[in-house]
């Protein structure tokens, strides 16, 4: 633990105003109040630099391949450096005995304190053979990591739901944090990799309010998973009106209709790429002409084929003819209550304080 | 290659949901002559296409005052004609719009100088002195 994470932003020649700008920008993209940029930047600029240790498992390193290359550097690191990471394979120098030693140290001199973020599944077959790390399985450092955590991050679909290494028929034995840990709390990020703001918004909601965000019923920050794809698609409007594109080339597709019979699983995914989009805000996959693979859902690998519509039998989604028309239909009335919801917050006109964004 | 020259196109016609944020900024302004009390609009949590941004932005017309911050990429200020009224936007360092607010306020804050970096700014002055 250093001093307040201000000093060390200033010290690292980060001005107030740029820091105060980033604040704005988070509230922004974490659907906050306009107003709560200014309380999150007190609130942050006060915080404690937390100590966090990254455990990866059956991964590919694709998630951190996300953060490390996401589009702003300058503003994703500022939040790096507002944690102290103690230990993460992929990015420390450490290795060998060096590299556990620093695990070990971090874990025993912030007993309690230490967020832990888990990237990749853990395999349970052949007594969790099949991945180990210094000669002892995921399951066993995962236990270890856990008992001493104050929170855990599932980061990725792996870590969250079991991923690509769960797909059947599951060779390894692969299950998800949750399957394992059940006595501290859980934050699921999902996505294949997950959008890296989404990280970094949980990151600095920890850090603003000591506490992980409010969350769904699949443990996702309600923030950036409470809506889905097609409910911000902006070609939603073809959907409604009927035009869809039936093959990848013909009229339909060029004209940017709406993708839904080509296989996309926007209506049953719950995620932030139509509004906060990949590659610093340039495009994401529907706007490239591809449908959603539903990467931040359970067992979206093995939903029936990615180019298969909805509205054919699509287990273990679950989506069959009628039910899809249901979907469509509690997709508008959640899209409207949410944006009801929104618009209260933004018309209550109050000055946000950390108080009222704890409620 | 830019999203530009790609020539799939969204729907452009403005959707309606433009005309009834100018009733809101209204009573933000008058909430701030009332009681002082700065408020904000975030234009990227709502509904809102770029023709009605456009539309908006062209009817909250252009004030006396434009600044900008360079901060991680360019801010700017601009104050519309309705004085008080701010159109916010904030640029990451590649030139892309991270952010849009609309700000009813007398000065906003990010153009305000932080007690701490004034201090600064007097050290400074104290170190440019004393060089005479």
């Amino acid at each position: 633990m250093q001093g307040p994470m201000i000093d060390t932003l200033v010290r690292q020649g980060v001005s107030r105003r740029t820091f105060l700008k980033y604040c704005a920008t988070l509230a922004s993209m974490m659907a906050l109040p306009p107003t709560a940029g200014r309380a999150m930047a007190e609130a942050l600029a006060a915080a404690r630099r937390p100590s966090v240790i990254w455990l990866p498992f059956q991964e590919c390193t694709g998630c951190t391949e996300s953060m490390t290359r996401s589009h702003s550097p300058t503003l994703e690191g500022m939040i790096f450096d507002m944690v102290s990471l103690d230990y993460h394979e992929t990015l420390m120098a450490a290795a060998g005995h060096q590299a556990e030693d620093a695990l070990h140290a971090a874990m025993k001199d912030n007993a309690g304190k230490y967020l832990l973020i888990v990237d990749g599944s853990v395999p349970l077959g052949i007594d969790g053979a099949y991945s180990c790390i210094a000669g002892r399985t995921n399951v066993d450092l995962l236990k270890e990591a856990a008992a001493g955590a104050a929170a855990i991050v599932a980061m990725g679909s792996c870590a969250a739901f079991g991923g690509i290494p769960k797909a059947k028929p599951n060779p390894t034995g692969a299950v998800a944090i949750s399957d394992i840990v059940k006595d501290r709390p859980i934050v699921n990020v999902p996505g294949c990799p997950p959008i890296p703001v989404v990280m970094t918004g949980v990151l600095a909601h920890y850090l603003t309010f000591g506490r992980l965000p409010d969350l769904d019923d699949k443990m996702r920050p309600v923030a950036f998973y409470g809506e889905t794809i097609h409910d911000r698609c902006y070609r939603r409007p073809f959907y409604d009106q009927g035009k869809f594109a039936k093959s990848f080339d013909d009229e339909g597709a060029r004209r940017g209709w709406c993708l839904f019979e080509l296989g996309c699983k926007g209506p049953v995914t719950h995620n932030a790429c139509a509004t906060t989009k990949w590659n610093g805000g340039t495009s994401w996959p529907v706007e490239s002409g591809h449908g959603c693979l539903g990467c931040s859902e359970p067992d979206f690998w093995d939903a029936g084929g990615f180019y298969k519509a909805l509205s054919m039998p699509a287990d273990p989604l679950k989506m069959g003819a009628a039910a899809a028309a249901v979907g469509a239909v509690a997709g508008v009335a959640v899209s409207f209550a949410n944006r009801a919801k929104k618009h209260r917050a933004q018309s209550s006109h109050e000055t946000t304080t950390l108080a009222d964004l704890e409620k | 290659m830019t999203p530009e020259i790609i020539p799939i196109q969204p729907s452009m016609e403005a959707s309606g949901n433009a005309p009834p944020l100018l009733r809101e900024i209204a009573d933000m302004l008058r909430r701030l002559l009332e009681s002082g009390e700065s408020s904000a609009i975030d234009l990227s949590a709502l509904p809102l296409n770029p023709a009605d941004l456009d539309w908006l932005r062209q009817k909250l017309g252009r004030g006396e005052v434009a600044a900008q911050v360079q901060a991680n990429g360019e801010s700017t200020f601009d104050e519309t004609a309705c004085p008080g009224v701010w159109w916010v936007t904030h640029r990451n360092e590649h030139g892309a719009v991270v952010a849009q607010f609309i700000e009813a306020t007398c000065v906003p804050e990010l153009l305000k100088a932080h007690p701490d970096d004034v201090a600064a700014g007097c050290e400074q002055l104290e170190v440019l002195i004393s060089g005479l």
